[in-house]
């Protein structure tokens, strides 16, 4: 191999050898949410409105990404909002929205209070439900618990289907990881699993990042995932690294 | 049609960009491809406008390597695709407006975008036709055959009943007002049905205040208020809603003034719907105010327990859904703000029942009421958990957090510590921390004990499960 196509090889590693694993229905691990989930698939063959709440990492803005990943493969324009961004986004980018098959809001309550957005998004509402679209939307808390200045906009979200997303038992999210894992191409022996649910945040967010960070780790060192070698890897924090010099 | 050039496309952006960009940005995007010509269509100014700063240049990248031709073009425009839109949605009616932008063409090597104002409001959809065409926006489901009656709404019913009968008769205006989700908009839409009903040649339109406001501003943009005043003051009947989005726009206060008292000379019926009464809308001009007081303002309330069960079961045999009485009268005491969150609660149960393939009972209600409400909105932490367990137990937080371990300390430790593992997602560490700087190992060790006792000790089982109950709901 010359040294430029060696460079070539060396400077294309990160991107082109991982395996594609975006958010989708069949690898959201549904467990006691199933019923949400079928509810959402249906929304996109009959119009509806559903609300999600629940804690960090019960998948609320996988379910959303992978609905809009769902609807895209039907060749259906679909429209994500991340409200948690709402500072890089303006209520201006709802309008017209009504003219795609599926609005989904992630995290609605960042938005609360914010009256510009909260009439915005009423308005949207309103214009959805007479196109007939479908609208999904996210937040911590049922309707009722969220801090929204507008009651307008409240009963709207109140009068569609709720669903609690309820977070999995630490069975489900080994089993979970591990699914992830396979599909990222990565082998995670159940001994690792258990000892990353026993030593980490057990949020399925943090979870995956993790995963996420052992992947590349594993790919870099050409070495497969073993308690020492994550001990390696998760400990090699700064705070920790630090603590060696 | 898709277009495969945009397929291929949007598998380079998907591997290349972040779920959430690519969610955000990109999906949006609609994509007609002919002739040589990729046209973007994004469903408004501040995401062309995005995309074109952000992705567009890299866009035109991938696109020419895929090109069909020699002189290929991408460009980006406003717009949506009608036919990829859900099902065209021309029903009836129904229709809302449809963008009309004019495309600009932009070559892949000379990346801009630039984009014409959607122009296309309720009022300009047919001015191109001699005579103003109206269109009525009403709902057909909204009549008064649908409309519960029960104390709280009993006048508003009989005076709107009146209106629809005798449009631009006694009570003119009509103003209707009451909180979120009780009702209004229904009675508003029954008396246009009913008046369109007894004279279908009745020009009756049904239109948001919010709405009213934008054609109006685009009206203005577009030099075209004349058609716009045109359009409304040619009405018979103007049903305007939530007219409390006038509030602070004072240039549509005085455009709906004018309005207004041309309808009420002319014998049409002008009826509005508020949250509240006309006096105590904020933001409102008070000539405009003591006007909507000149016919007749009746109210409606939230309704009694009777009428929420009567809306339940109407709504349910409405949709052809066997619910029973019990059931009915279980969300009826529970939900008591308004009608949308007894409708949501109604359309939860029923998925439910199809969901499980169970018939419509108590236990299935349940269920569904607990995601509507918030029974587990109480945040559990660790603190809460440790309060919770000792006032159970009748010892100290600080004997939780001891090296004491007395079996009458251990086993409220233990308990506490299993219940922080199910109910937070701290990590085990972080638990054994929050107990007085304990091992992962020993919270490990706790939760396994707990859960061996629970199947063997009834007093543990039932302690624990009185626990997790005090700290979910």
């Amino acid at each position: 191999m010359s040294e430029s196509q060696e460079e070539m090889a060396v400077r294309q590693l990160p991107l082109g050898i991982r395996l594609k694993d975006g958010n989708t229905f069949d690898n959201y691990l549904a467990a006691s949410n199933a019923q949400a989930v079928a509810c959402l698939q249906a929304a996109l063959q009959d119009p509806a409105m559903i609300y999600l709440w629940g804690g960090e990492g019960t998948g609320k803005t996988h379910l959303l990404q992978a609905a809009c990943h769902a609807a895209a493969a039907k060749g259906r324009p679909c429209a994500y909002l991340p409200l948690a961004c709402w500072q890089e986004l303006d209520a201006a980018m709802l309008e017209g929205l009504e003219n795609t098959s599926l609005v989904c809001l992630d995290d609605i309550a960042s938005v609360a209070g914010r009256t510009g957005w909260e009439t915005a998004l009423f308005h949207l509402y309103n214009r959805l439900r007479d196109a007939g679209a479908t609208l999904l939307a996210t937040g911590p808390a049922p309707p009722a618990a969220l801090p929204l200045a507008l009651p307008d906009l409240r009963s709207r979200l109140a009068w569609g289907m709720v669903f609690q997303l309820h977070p999995l038992r630490d069975e489900e999210k080994l089993a979970g990881l591990q699914q992830r894992a396979r599909a990222r191409g990565l082998e995670l022996p159940e001994a690792v699993g258990r000892y990353l649910l026993q030593h980490c945040p057990r949020d399925m967010g943090s979870l995956l990042a993790i995963l996420e960070r052992l992947d590349r780790a594993s790919l870099a060192a050409r070495r497969r995932l073993t308690i020492p070698f994550v001990k390696i890897v998760l400990g090699a924090r700064p705070r920790k690294a630090a603590r060696h010099k | 049609m898709e277009s495969a050039l945009w397929r291929k496309c949007l598998d380079h952006l998907e591997s290349e960009l972040s779920a959430q960009q690519f969610n955000t940005w990109i999906r949006p995007l609609q994509a007609i491809e002919d002739n040589g010509t990729l046209r973007l269509l994004a469903p408004n100014r501040f995401v062309m406008e995005k995309v074109n700063e952000r992705f567009f240049q890299h866009i035109a990248e991938i696109t020419s390597r895929y090109k069909t031709c020699e002189d290929f073009r991408v460009c980006l425009e406003i717009g949506s695709n009608d036919a990829a839109s859900p099902g065209g949605k021309n029903v009836g009616e129904y229709a809302p407006p449809r963008d009309a932008s004019a495309p600009l063409a932009t070559r892949a090597s000379n990346v801009q975008a630039g984009v014409r104002n959607r122009f296309d409001t309720s009022f300009t959809r047919r001015s191109d036709r001699t005579d103003v065409q109206h269109v009525r926006n009403l709902c057909p489901d909204f009549t008064f055959e649908t409309f519960v009656e029960g104390k709280s709404n009993q006048l508003a019913k009989a005076a709107s009943v009146q209106v629809g009968e005798n449009p631009g008769g006694a009570y003119n205006p009509l103003f209707i007002y009451g909180g979120v989700g009780l009702g209004k908009t229904h009675l508003m839409h029954a008396i246009g049905n009913l008046i369109v009903q007894r004279d279908p040649r009745a020009r009756v339109v049904y239109i948001h205040s919010e709405r009213f406001v934008g054609d109006m501003v685009k009206a203005f943009q577009h030099n075209a208020i004349n058609e716009f005043k045109r359009y409304y003051r040619s009405v018979d009947s103007l049903l305007i809603d939530d007219i409390q989005f006038f509030a602070h726009k004072e240039r549509s206060q005085e455009e709906f003034f004018h309005t207004f008292n041309t309808l009420l000379e002319g014998q049409s019926q002008v009826i509005m719907t508020c949250d509240r009464y006309p006096k105590e809308v904020g933001g409102l001009e008070e000539r405009l105010k003591s006007r909507f007081g000149w016919g007749l303002t009746v109210s409606i309330d939230p309704p009694e327990l009777e009428t929420r069960v009567a809306i339940l079961m109407s709504k349910a045999a409405q949709t052809q859904v066997d619910l029973p009485e019990d059931v009915a009268f279980f969300i009826a005491q529970r939900i008591r703000s308004n009608i949308r969150e007894l409708e949501g609660t109604l359309r939860r149960v029923v998925a439910n029942a199809r969901f499980t393939g169970r018939p419509i009972n108590l236990d299935l209600a349940r269920d569904a009421l607990k995601d509507l409400i918030a029974l587990q909105d109480k945040l559990v932490t660790i603190d809460n958990i440790q309060k919770t367990v000792a006032d159970y137990c009748k010892i100290r937080i600080s004997d939780l957090k001891s090296k004491r371990r007395s079996r009458s300390v251990a086993r409220p430790r233990q308990l506490a510590m299993a219940l922080a593992k199910e109910l937070t997602n701290h990590s085990l560490p972080e638990i054994g921390e929050a107990f007085g700087g304990r091992d992962h190992t020993t919270v490990l060790h706790a939760c396994r004990k707990i859960k061996e006792l629970r199947e063997t000790d009834s007093r543990i089982k039932e302690d624990y499960a009185n626990l997790l109950r005090m700290l979910t709901t």
